[in-house]
């Protein structure tokens, strides 16, 4: 039963939003529409177990006093803290949370984001080697598409951004519409065989 | 051990030590440089501008990411809602991540400073951020009816009794959607949004996400893209030349041209806007920071971009040499 019901669950709505998707009729615009309801009422249980679960992991972590438990406590004294700040002062322009918003989680995250150019660089140095005509190829339009995307390529010659733009549209396209042919194709494989039920990994082991 | 046996060697601080110089030097005395705008982009603004002064059309802005994608796709955030402010378009904005919806809020702001007389829920409205878990009822209720769907603003108030949302109903109306996003969220937009209810979709995508969105571009389902930082420069250039323009036959700004574009740039650095065709204008008035930050951002990814080509020279320059010199030996 464990494993049935959840089955039965997942096929008799999978088949439902798909004839809903299929054939529109009053009965399954009606249904749909009760479906978002509960959908909305739904959502808020899942902050709440996401909060639970933060503290939980969080919690043992600095009752252990586990390795770099310190980063523990401050993740949660920053949810505390700027979860109290939004509820004490509203999030709206000139507010503490607005404020640190701006002065801690901007600049922390994009230094973050920023180290990425730095990796690029050092790969780029130690690891992008022209070993093969394929590698060589690849340089060869990594050197174009880097220098079409700076106003100094332009500067260079007018050829440079429109190669690089015909790169993008051409063999970048090409490539990417076989990918995304290929996930297509195996979205709706994963689709048909969990709604026929022969993909259950989703239930779990037990 | 031989000169470029050494350089293959070197110890990756000294290359980081470079990065940091070469992009923080372009940033602290920035110069003029000039964009080239692509299609993606013009073909974006031409379309939000065809919506200019229109009661029964207006764009919504989705924000899908968070601050750490901000200094690409902030200022393209900013540049749209001037074009909107400029050319009094109506404008929505929504968000399904919390940590997009302080900055929603900020580009907001930092854009409407210099337009004293703008009001929320007439000239604008921010719905807020909504639970992702409502992403597909909400994208979905928008093709019936918006303020069913949405219901209220981020300050609480019902959207149907909002001024804003005179002419505007479903997708019909609200026909633009861009969403800006580090992420393949856009993918959503075009499946739920433009397949189902035909509502014009575009994108404004981090640099390395602009690769995946050409398919949608070529197919027609993308209307438009802003490309990372240069989409976003190209973006502002446009707002400077066309939706900010001024003079006495166009107070409001004037309507798109390619000619105009191709013949024209515009200094960042200096008071003076000049025009390399027959017209020349000049004005007092300095452009903000705010809206030429990503022009500033692309000198110092210019230089950056020179950069990564020397160092791969470099490193395989040096790869071949030490290869030859074994060989010999």
């Amino acid at each position: 039963m464990k494993r049935q019901i959840p089955l039965i669950i997942v096929i008799t709505l999978g088949f439902i939003f798909v004839a809903h998707t299929f054939i529109p009729s009053k009965t399954s615009v009606d249904f749909y529409d009760w479906w978002v309801s509960w959908s909305k009422a739904i959502s808020p249980f899942a902050v709440v177990l996401g909060i639970l679960s933060l503290f939980m992991v969080h919690g043992t972590k600095i009752q252990r006093k586990a390795p770099n438990w310190q980063y523990s406590l401050v993740t949660l004294a920053a949810l505390v803290f700027t979860a109290f700040a939004g509820f004490a002062w509203g999030t709206s322009e000139g507010t503490p949370f607005m404020w640190m918003f701006k002065n801690v989680q901007m600049p922390m995250s994009a230094t973050m984001f920023s180290l990425l150019a730095f990796y690029i660089a050092s790969a780029a140095y130690k690891a992008f080697r022209a070993k093969s005509p394929q590698a060589t190829l690849l340089l060869l339009a990594a050197f174009i598409v880097m220098l079409g995307q700076v106003p100094l390529g332009a500067a260079i010659s007018k050829w440079i951004p429109e190669t690089s733009q015909w790169i993008l549209n051409v063999p970048n396209l090409a490539a990417k519409r076989g990918i995304a042919t290929g996930v297509g194709l195996g979205s709706t494989a994963t689709a048909l065989k969990i709604l026929l039920g022969i993909e259950r990994t989703y239930l779990g082991s037990d | 051990m031989t000169f470029w046996e050494k350089i293959q060697e070197i110890d990756r601080r000294w290359i980081y030590l470079v990065v940091l110089l070469c992009i923080i030097i372009p940033l602290l005395i920035p110069f003029n440089s000039k964009t080239y705008v692509t299609e993606p982009t013009s073909n974006l603004y031409k379309k939000i501008d065809s919506f200019a002064g229109k009661e029964d059309k207006a764009m919504l802005l989705s924000f899908s990411h968070d601050a750490s994608t901000m200094a690409e796709l902030f200022p393209m955030e900013v540049s749209i809602l001037r074009h909107c402010f400029e050319r009094n378009i109506k404008v929505f904005t929504i968000c399904f991540s919390p940590a997009a919806a302080p900055l929603m809020a900020y580009a907001i702001n930092v854009a409407k400073e210099d337009y004293e007389n703008l009001e929320s829920g007439v000239d604008y409205c921010n719905f807020g951020y909504k639970p992702y878990g409502l992403f597909l009822p909400i994208v979905l209720g928008m093709g019936d009816d918006v303020s069913e769907a949405v219901d209220t603003d981020t300050d609480g108030r019902k959207i149907k009794n909002l001024e804003i949302m005179k002419g505007i109903r479903n997708y019909d109306d609200l026909n633009l959607i861009v969403d800006f996003a580090a992420s393949s969220a856009v993918f959503s937009w075009i499946t739920y949004a433009r397949v189902r209810f035909g509502a014009n979709v575009a994108a404004g995508v981090t640099a390395v996400m602009a690769a995946d969105n050409y398919p949608y571009l070529q197919s027609g389902q993308l209307v438009g893209m802003l490309s990372g930082l240069k989409g976003a420069a190209e973006y502002e250039k446009l707002v400077d030349v066309f939706a900010a323009y001024e003079d006495e036959q166009n107070p409001d700004g004037r309507e798109f041209s390619q000619e105009v574009i191709k013949n024209t740039w515009v200094p960042i650095m200096e008071k003076t806007i000049s025009y390399t065709g027959d017209t020349e204008m000049q004005t007092d008035v300095e452009l903000p920071y705010k809206f030429k930050q990503a022009r500033i951002g692309m000198n110092a990814q210019s230089i950056a971009h020179i950069m990564i080509i020397i160092f791969i020279i470099i490193g395989n320059v040096g790869y071949f040499l030490s290869k030859k010199n074994n060989n010999e030996v």
